[in-house]
């Protein structure tokens, strides 16, 4: 039953996890940003235990653990801890592009993607990557495009983290079996970067009193 | 050997932390003997690693070749002189730092950033390479933000941001080459066993996995126009910090992209690295010429002429053969070598008149003699003129091109570095030289000097004479590079 | 044949009398998710009832649109009946007189005279509604253009009785990403023509907010109610279309027998009813959107169907 359902259930979270990217990209609000990106953790979560199950590797039942782990309850955790409340419970976010151009790019991000990567579904054919590779590096470029749009730091870890799904995204699909050891070590990797981002914003708060990244602008040529 | 490598810096981040000592010299000291001790084993392992080649520890999970301990043995002397550097600069002048705590900081800190900077190397599983990679920029991003000025935490902050972009994207590209890998059949995930595997690799695999970290890896090496990070990060972060970044950081993720230059050579139906990498090269290296001609900042002057060495070692393994190869591996060392010292000026500069600016300082050889005589020569070493090593592996470069028939390539990449040469003679001369103002210069720290001796040396006698053994290090790592 | 009519005109028939039904049910439901008892779910019949009883008042200055409109726009409704699934699952006499862009044309055609009428009528509210719902409906527009476009690529048809089996056909269908952001996309878009919550305030009283509801300013006794019966009407094929054909076609009947068809019509309204809940939830728990926003939300709807078309033309 599961298993014959499994490539259309791990298609919904991909088309699921493809719109949280793109919630990401064009919400107002710090917070839903926050929290769409632990909702597409948890997509992320449940399409490794999907793939783990179906091929039996028990290293993608490890990369869902872990992941849970870290992205969904020890990220904003951490965040909380290093930013301090009145940075943590942002008000509304501000954008360089207003956000139906935002909106259009990303679609035509998300079009790059499929064209990058169905070459190389095609040169392989292996189970899954047809939906993962496509829809996780969608979400690397779309994470790349928030951190260029948005001015606020936070929203700019965010995008980093949204990067980052993308690559595991796709990995769950093209190398289900991973070492376990790159997986943890990457899986730490992840909570470092946001403890030092956060620890940075915070310090960039107490200095500067804001945290809207784009005033800092005083080193450039001229 | 390996093993004590990376264990190494690691109890030394925890030994610093102890409340020993007075205004925080016995970090300082601990330092200094960890790095001396880490540079011992380092020569112990490339002795090693020139008569039996490659080593392997650790059930072949930590490797080096000669190319690896190359880069380990530049890392490990760029750390030790630093550390030097950073006894007077950091512990003494107080720089950025008023209270003992913030100096553990800086050398916990410190330890780490050494850590990952000699893991990149000895670790053999290429996505754990990454990791170590991406370490180096989150260990490094408080070194940059020490001095805790705005412009330094914007310089730490689009450091971070744009560099973990970059990672990010490497990283998929490494998975994409691991898949690829498995599709090979079974090798083992390590730069030999791409190399072995590249010829039975999905081309479009391989090819996109390379674009990709060349992208990743690229910002990291400050590649143009990825390098925007790159002047402000060392231009800001304090004279030691800048030293190890611009030094040997850039060369640990060049490392990464230059390694799979023979990868991509072992599949010859994928398509030629060559043009790509004289390319991309010949971008830096022309776009870091021009804008080190209107400069205001000569931390930033030396920041941008790294984005431009970055560039001619990509140019000179782009243009393939034993011979370009050799030069590319003098350039890396001639580059890590003279860039630390110039930094080491910088800071000696920087400590005695308090600016950065270049057009604030003048007549420093008569304000601040021996600060001015480190900046004159550190000037003139990285603009490459003789008798110093960069000129050596500059000129090496130019005849290997010229020998290959690459004519263009090597016009083109002379033209930019005699624009470079112009540049920054004009600004160290500036500065040097001229009318000096009334205004006393501050003392400089005796560990300044010692730094900067011991980082003079080594600048000047391998432009001189290359001594045997290390020229048959360089020939080995030259030839893990492919043809 | 005459089966297949019968069978269509039962439909009509569901749709005129239980339309006012599915509206005081869902304003029944708001009031109880906002702590308050609610007016009689069948309050719509007799606010219906109550304005037909009562004179029509029209304006001497007004031309003759402003009378005609009215009966365009109770028509409407019932032609796209005609058209789309609302209790079987095999085509009706007229199901291939038009396929969903006709029912979509004949729903605006309604909406158009109710624009002419309401700037007819001289009232400045009247023309600001109309102009706005003339925005919503332009950048609405291209939203339903490729939300029409990604089901007939799926389903290879435009019939709706085609695409509401397309989902179907193959096993795990239903979860297809295509789907999922095609239903998500078609939900937004409801909202925004029905003036709904995060784009209109649908139980607002105050004019110079208004975006739809200032067009029926004017109008009184039976255009009033034709009008309020049309808006039900309209908000209950759409119901259908988004239930029926775009989700699943579970309920509907399947046989060829009048039993079969009366069996469907309680299965539907259950249907509606979990539609309504979404809706409620929806409204509940959304703000109004400033009027600039509203193409932040539209284009939001778009993208999100765009992005149903590239999963389903690259991905598979």
């Amino acid at each position: 039953m599961i298993s014959l359902f499994t490539e259309p259930l791990d298609a919904f979270c991909g088309g699921f996890f493809l719109l949280t990217a793109i919630g990401i990209v064009s919400t107002r609000q710090m917070l839903a940003c926050l929290r769409l990106f632990m909702i597409q953790a948890l997509l992320l979560v449940a399409a490794a235990l999907l793939i783990g199950v179906k091929l039996s590797s028990g290293d993608l039942v490890a990369v869902a653990v872990i992941t849970f782990v870290t992205k969904v309850v020890a990220i904003p955790w951490v965040l909380k801890l290093s930013l301090g409340s009145e940075i943590y419970a942002q008000r509304e976010i501000d954008q360089v592009l207003n956000i139906p151009l935002a909106l259009l790019i990303s679609a035509a991000l998300v079009l790059f993607s499929y064209f990058v990567a169905t070459p190389m579904v095609t040169a392989v054919g292996q189970p899954f990557t047809n939906i993962n590779l496509p829809i996780g590096l969608a979400g690397l470029v779309l994470g790349a495009f928030t951190v260029t749009v948005r001015r606020e730091a936070m929203a700019q870890l965010i995008g980093l983290l949204v990067m980052e799904n993308g690559v595991f995204f796709a990995s769950i699909s093209i190398v289900p079996h991973l070492p376990v050891i790159a997986e943890i070590s990457a899986a730490i990797d992840v909570p470092v970067m946001s403890l030092i981002i956060g620890l940075l914003i915070r310090r960039i708060h107490k200095r500067t009193g804001s945290t809207v990244v784009s005033e800092l602008a005083t080193l450039r040529e001229d | 050997m390996l093993a004590a490598v990376l264990i190494l810096p690691l109890l030394a981040a925890l030994l610093v932390l102890l409340p020993i000592g007075h205004r925080g010299r016995w970090p300082a000291l601990v330092t200094v003997l960890t790095n001396a001790i880490l540079l011992a084993l380092a020569l112990a392992i490339v002795a090693h690693v020139s008569h039996a080649g490659a080593l392997h520890e650790w059930n072949q999970s930590l490797s080096i070749d000669a190319f690896g301990a190359l880069l380990l043995l530049l890392v490990t002397f760029l750390g030790f002189t630093t550390a030097i550097f950073s006894w007077g600069y950091i512990v003494e002048r107080r720089i950025g730092a008023t209270r003992t705590g913030k100096v553990r900081l800086y050398y916990t800190l410190y330890h780490l950033f050494i850590l990952s900077m000699v893991a990149v190397p000895v670790i053999s599983h290429v996505a754990l390479v990454w990791i170590a990679v991406e370490m180096t920029t989150l260990m490094s991003a408080f070194l940059v933000a020490y001095e805790d000025t705005p412009a330094s935490l914007e310089a730490a902050w689009k450091y971070v941001v744009l560099t973990s972009m970059g990672a990010i994207l490497g990283l998929l590209g490494i998975l994409i080459l691991y898949w690829g890998t498995r599709v090979a059949g079974d090798v083992p995930f390590t730069w030999a066993g791409l190399v072995t595997g590249a010829p039975h690799m999905p081309k479009t695999l391989l090819w996109t996995g390379f674009l990709l970290i060349l992208v990743g890896f690229g910002t990291k090496v400050g590649l143009v126009p990825l390098h925007t990070w790159l002047p402000d990060a060392h231009s800001q972060a304090p004279s030691p910090v800048c030293a190890l970044l611009s030094g040997v950081e850039t060369s640990t993720a060049l490392f990464v992209i230059l390694r799979l230059f023979p990868v991509l050579q072992a599949a010859p139906l994928v398509a030629d690295p060559r043009p790509w990498f004289i390319a991309i090269g010949l971008v830096s290296v022309g776009a870091a010429a021009f804008l080190l001609l209107h400069i205001r900042d000569y931390k930033r002057m030396f920041a941008f002429s790294t984005v431009e060495h970055m560039g001619i070692i990509m140019v000179a393994v782009g243009l393939g053969g034993m011979p370009a190869h050799l030069a590319a591996m003098y350039q890396l060392t001639a580059h890590a070598l003279t860039k630390s010292f110039c930094f080491f000026a910088a800071g000696t500069t920087l400590v005695a008149t308090g600016t950065q600016e270049v057009g604030a300082v003048h007549g420093l050889i008569h304000r601040a003699p021996l600060a001015g005589t480190a900046l004159f020569l550190g000037g003139l070493a990285i603009a490459g003129a003789p008798p110093f090593v960069v000129f050596i592996s500059e000129f090496s470069i130019f005849r290997a091109g010229l020998a290959d028939g690459q004519y263009l390539s090597i016009a083109l990449l002379a033209l930019f570095v005699a624009v470079a040469f112009c540049a920054l003679t004009f600004h160290i001369n500036r500065i040097v030289f001229g009318r000096a103002e009334d205004v006393p210069a501050h003392a400089i720290p005796r560990p300044c000097l010692a730094a900067l001796v011991i980082a003079a040396i080594p600048m000047l006698i391998l432009g001189l004479y290359l001594p045997g053994p290390l020229a048959a290090l360089f020939r080995a790592a030259a030839a893990t590079l492919g043809h | 044949m005459w089966q297949s009519i019968l069978f269509n005109l039962i439909q009509v028939a569901v749709v005129v009398g239980l339309a006012p039904l599915v509206e005081g049910v869902l304003h029944r439901m708001e009031e109880n998710v906002q702590s308050k008892r609610g007016p009689n779910i069948f309050q719509v019949y007799r606010d219906l009832w109550k304005l037909l009883q009562k004179d029509e008042i029209v304006s001497e200055e007004s031309s003759w649109i402003f009378r005609v409109a009215p009966y365009v726009a109770f028509v409407m409704p019932i032609f796209v009946t005609l058209l789309i699934p609302v209790l079987t699952r095999y085509p009706l006499f007229f199901a291939f007189m038009g396929d969903m862009l006709a029912a979509g044309f004949l729903l605006a055609l309604g909406g158009f005279f109710m624009a002419l009428a309401a700037v007819d009528a001289a009232n400045p509210y009247g023309a600001m509604g109309a102009s706005r719902t003339r925005m919503v409906g332009f950048l609405a527009e291209p939203v339903f253009m490729m939300v029409f476009f990604t089901v007939s690529f799926t389903a290879g048809s435009t019939i709706p009785y085609i695409v509401q089996t397309s989902w179907t056909a193959v096993p795990g269908g239903f979860f297809e990403p295509v789907h999922i952001l095609v239903i998500l996309a078609f939900l937004m878009l409801i909202l925004a023509d029905e003036s709904r919550i995060p784009v209109d305030n649908p139980s607002g009283q105050f004019e110079l907010a208004m975006i739809g509801k200032s067009k029926y300013l004017e109008y009184s006794g039976r255009g009033a109610a034709l009008i309020k019966w049309a808006g039900c009407m309209k908000f209950m094929v759409l119901t259908c279309v988004l239930c029926n054909v775009l989700v699943t076609p579970w309920g509907l009947a399947a046989e060829h027998t009048l039993v079969a068809v009366l069996l469907a019509i309680p299965l539907v309204l259950f249907k509606t009813l979990i539609f309504l809940l979404v809706l409620v939830v929806i409204e509940s728990s959304l703000a109004k959107l400033r009027l600039f926003r509203i193409s932040e939300f539209l284009s939001a709807a778009f993208v999100i169907c765009l992005l149903a078309m590239v999963t389903r033309l690259m991905g598979s």
